[in-house]
């Protein structure tokens, strides 16, 4: 059997439906599976890169040719982003592997699995409705995992989040509909091929439905007040897994649609407004955060806005810039999650002021933390200092020097908030007590390594990353590739 | 103040909706898909059920997705109610005309789904009916009787092998046909039970596992008393 | 056309119940009514005049008097999902109304919007 994209789902499914089985037999074995797998799944996301970056690789379901059967596309972008989840998958597994402590474990890992698996699938798909079913996948594993830790909190957190995503699952089996009215296909190659038989107000509709519908999972303003809570209230690593890998799925199903469908030049300075915007208003409501978890998630929103600013723009340089800053964003999150997740842990409080001088205490898990907010405040010689100035320069080549200045300005009050907690941490003295203070285990330990591992030496060496996406990139913006190869021509 | 808001909204939302809908013809027939699977369902699938062929062989791999989410959303929901020690039944006992009746009904109840889902090739119906079908019988059975349990570890093992199965006859469209969820097996003859290839048979697997992982779903809800 | 309305309304409606309703249960089941509602309104685009459930028991039906097929499957779909999403907030009520002992959201929104 030879290696193909649709292992990607095959495989954690066949694990998930696996787990209450094994259960019944070894508590500690079921803990080891989701790790078998994800470090699977990372060896076929690599193995297959070179053969996606020939020619895409379309695979088809049930032996039918699209446009009458489902197809899986896996081109330049879906190796880079599966290859980034799988890994990403891999390591916060490590981190959860001791973390997570309360029952029921074995459904913990059996959500979180299918977690990233409806991400995966999202990106993978080449069917207007296989996404609808992924991105719900997605959406109720998330709704569990939130209130997993079953407090008050979560629970009120979680409700919020389901109300407000069923809201965006409503919007876009709405647009979906339309579609099918106007077009009578699903696939997306195949409604790309006829989009411009489309009347212009219905398009606009459409536009507006797939905007609010992916809008509310890719955390664009105004649509994101389920996030701070949904990221705050979740376990730390499902935090880490929401801001590096659901939020990325959604972004790239919007993005995808919108080049696919709806590239005319209003759509992008709309998109462009958006993400100034929604990256403006979050770094501003960090600012005024008492708890670090809070604090995270709005910056988590800010950094989102930043990718679909570079994203609007529509320069092969600047979705190139975009790509490099979902990565980077993903890894440097992740660890920021990671860190918090055990500083919170043992100073007993999620509010800022109990981290006071931890520093001393948890000097590890603090360094960690202080190279994760030096990272994503763009200073070198870290990973984020490249993907931001790539960003600002593509940004400047389009002639947009207000945008800059406005990033720029973001920036600034993200680095007043990062350092503000790293001072903390460091330089001021103990104020409460802290229960006691116990060595993060091994676990966590290697998986905020290895993260600021990759953090250093993309700061070193950009350039083999970077020349990796720019096929990426193209693939996203060339719409008549897109459909040659989905149709099979 | 916000009733008024909401209203003022939706009305917004509403008229553009009603406007772009009102433009699509009602009850024409437009050039879609549909028509393909319409020409193509009997000679390529032998099921002469097309919204079937349409949900197992064309789309199967939504059908996959489906299944996924129902799982999830037991899982989800015994991973929220979950308490160390086990919740109990609120045991109330419903009159004899109920308790009779429902003893009466529920083998012809079960026997109702299986049909259905068995069938799911040659008339409406398939697995997602006929295991919704199962768990409203058991549903009688928990609201009419005081005692009457379902064994939780045997509700695991028959969603779990439901679903591996399912999971495990498209890795076998991989290994011995081209492609995952491919259809395998002979075709038969239209509209007789044995035909349609493996339809018949995830479909069955289908409608054991939705019967089973419904019936857990009530059966978490039911219990609420600490 | 009635169709198509009535559908709408059914959405607009659920919409109403999540948006302004203050117990918990009411908006779950607006939550209900808005997913009826879309799958109403698909089936409804699929409607031909005068043409019959695209199954072929009898050997003499033809194709063309028949149904569009296609968003029969996928409101198959998009009824699990919704029962799916159902159930995961009712469980979520269970939780709230173990930990506030009211079903009132206005008691239980604590975390700032």
């Amino acid at each position: 059997m030879s290696l193909s994209p649709v292992h990607f789902i095959a495989v954690p499914l066949l694990a998930a439906f696996l787990i209450p089985i094994i259960g019944r037999f070894s508590k500690e074995f079921v803990k080891i599976v989701p790790g078998i797998v994800f470090l699977y799944l990372s060896y076929v996301a690599i193995s297959l890169f070179p053969v996606a970056l020939n020619k895409p690789v379309v695979e088809v379901i049930a032996g039918w040719k699209p446009p009458f059967g489902i197809s899986l596309y896996y081109g330049p972008l879906a190796a880079f982003l599966t290859s980034l989840i799988t890994l990403m998958g891999f390591v916060i597994w490590v981190y959860s592997y001791k973390f997570i402590i309360r029952e029921p474990i074995e459904k913990y890992y059996m959500l979180f699995m299918l977690l990233i698996t409806g991400s995966t699938g999202i990106i993978l798909t080449g069917d207007l409705f296989n996404m609808f079913v992924f991105l719900e996948i997605t959406a109720i594993a998330a709704y569990s995992l939130t209130a997993f830790l079953r407090d008050r909190d979560g629970a009120e957190a979680a409700f919020k989040y389901l109300l407000i995503g069923s809201f965006a699952s409503a919007f876009f089996l709405l647009a979906v509909m339309l579609i099918y009215s106007q077009v009578g296909t699903l696939n997306f190659a195949d409604i790309a091929d006829k989009m411009n038989t489309v009347s212009y107000g219905t398009k606009i509709l459409i536009l507006i439905f797939f905007l609010v519908g992916l809008g509310i999972e890719a955390e664009v303003f105004p649509l994101n007040g389920w996030a701070p809570d949904a990221y705050s209230q979740a376990p730390s690593p499902i935090g880490a897994v929401f801001g590096g890998i659901v939020v990325k799925a959604s972004i790239y199903a919007l993005m995808r649609i919108i080049f696919l469908f709806f590239n005319f030049n209003e759509v992008f300075h709309f998109l462009l407004i958006i993400g100034i915007i929604t990256m403006l208003i979050a770094e501003m409501s960090a600012m005024k955060q008492h708890q670090i978890k809070r604090m995270l998630a709005f910056s988590s929103i800010g950094q989102m806005g930043l990718v679909i600013i570079a994203f609007s723009v529509g320069t092969t340089d600047s979705v190139q810039a975009g790509l490099f800053q979902m990565f980077n964003h993903a890894v440097i999150k992740a660890m920021l999650f990671f860190a918090a997740g055990y500083l919170v842990f043992h100073s007993g409080s999620k509010n800022i002021s109990a981290l006071d001088g931890l520093g001393r205490d948890k000097p590890v898990t603090s360094f960690f933390f202080a190279i994760g907010a030096l990272a994503i405040m763009g200073l070198p010689p870290f990973s984020g200092f490249w993907s931001k100035l790539y960003i600002l320069l593509s940004v400047a080549d389009a002639g947009l020097i207000a945008a800059v200045v406005l990033v720029l300005t973001a920036s600034v009050i993200e680095a007043v908030y990062y350092l503000r907690v790293v001072s903390r941490l460091y330089f001021n003295k103990e104020t409460a007590s802290h229960s006691e203070v116990r060595r993060t285990p091994v676990s966590g330990l290697v998986a905020m390594g290895v993260l600021a591992v990759v953090i250093i030496v993309v700061g070193l060496y950009p350039d083999y990353l970077w020349h990796m996406l720019k096929p990426a990139a193209e693939e996203l913006i060339n719409k008549a590739a897109y459909i040659g190869n989905g149709l099979l021509k | 103040m916000r009733k008024v808001l909401a209203v003022l909204l939706l009305a917004i939302v509403g008229y553009y909706m009603i406007d772009s809908f009102l433009k699509i013809p009602f009850g024409e027939n437009r050039n879609t898909v549909g028509d393909y699977y319409l020409n193509t369902t009997v000679k390529e699938t032998g099921s002469v059920n097309t919204v079937t062929s349409i949900v197992v062989n064309y789309r199967g791999f939504d059908t996959l997705g489906e299944v996924t989410v129902l799982f999830l959303a037991t899982t989800g929901l015994a991973a929220i109610l979950f308490e160390n020690k086990k919740r109990k039944r609120r045991l109330q006992h419903a009159s004899l005309i109920v308790r009779v009746g429902a003893h009466l009904i529920y083998p012809l109840i079960i026997l109702l789904g299986a049909y259905v889902f068995i069938h799911g090739h040659l008339t409406p119906g398939g697995g997602f009916q006929g295991g919704a079908i199962i768990a409203t019988g058991v549903l009688l059975m928990f609201m009419s009787y005081r005692s009457f349990e379902v064994s939780h570890k045997l509700l695991v093992y028959f969603e779990s092998i439901a679903g591996i199965a399912f999971v495990t006859i498209g890795l076998s469209g991989l290994i011995w046909g081209t492609s995952f969820l491919e259809n395998i097996l002979p075709l038969g003859i239209p509209n007789s039970l044995f035909s349609a290839g493996v339809i018949p048979i995830i479909y069955i697997a289908v409608g054991v596992k939705v019967g089973a992982e419904l019936t857990g779903l009530l059966d978490n809800l039911l219990k609420t008393i600490k | 056309m009635v169709y198509y309305i009535s559908a709408i309304l059914l959405i607009l409606i659920g919409m109403y119940a999540v948006l302004t309703k203050k117990n918990i249960i009411k908006i779950v089941i607006g939550l209900s009514i808005i997913d009826s509602g879309i799958n109403l309104l698909l089936i409804a685009i699929g409607y031909v005049k005068d043409a019959t459930a695209p199954i072929f028991s009898d050997s003499s039906l033809k194709a063309s008097g028949m149904v569009d097929p296609v968003p029969q499957a996928l409101v198959l779909t998009a009824i699990v999902i919704g029962l799916g999403v159902t159930s995961v907030a009712l469980a979520l009520v269970i939780r709230l109304y173990d930990h506030h002992k009211t079903l009132n959201i206005d008691k239980i929104r604590k975390l700032k919007w």
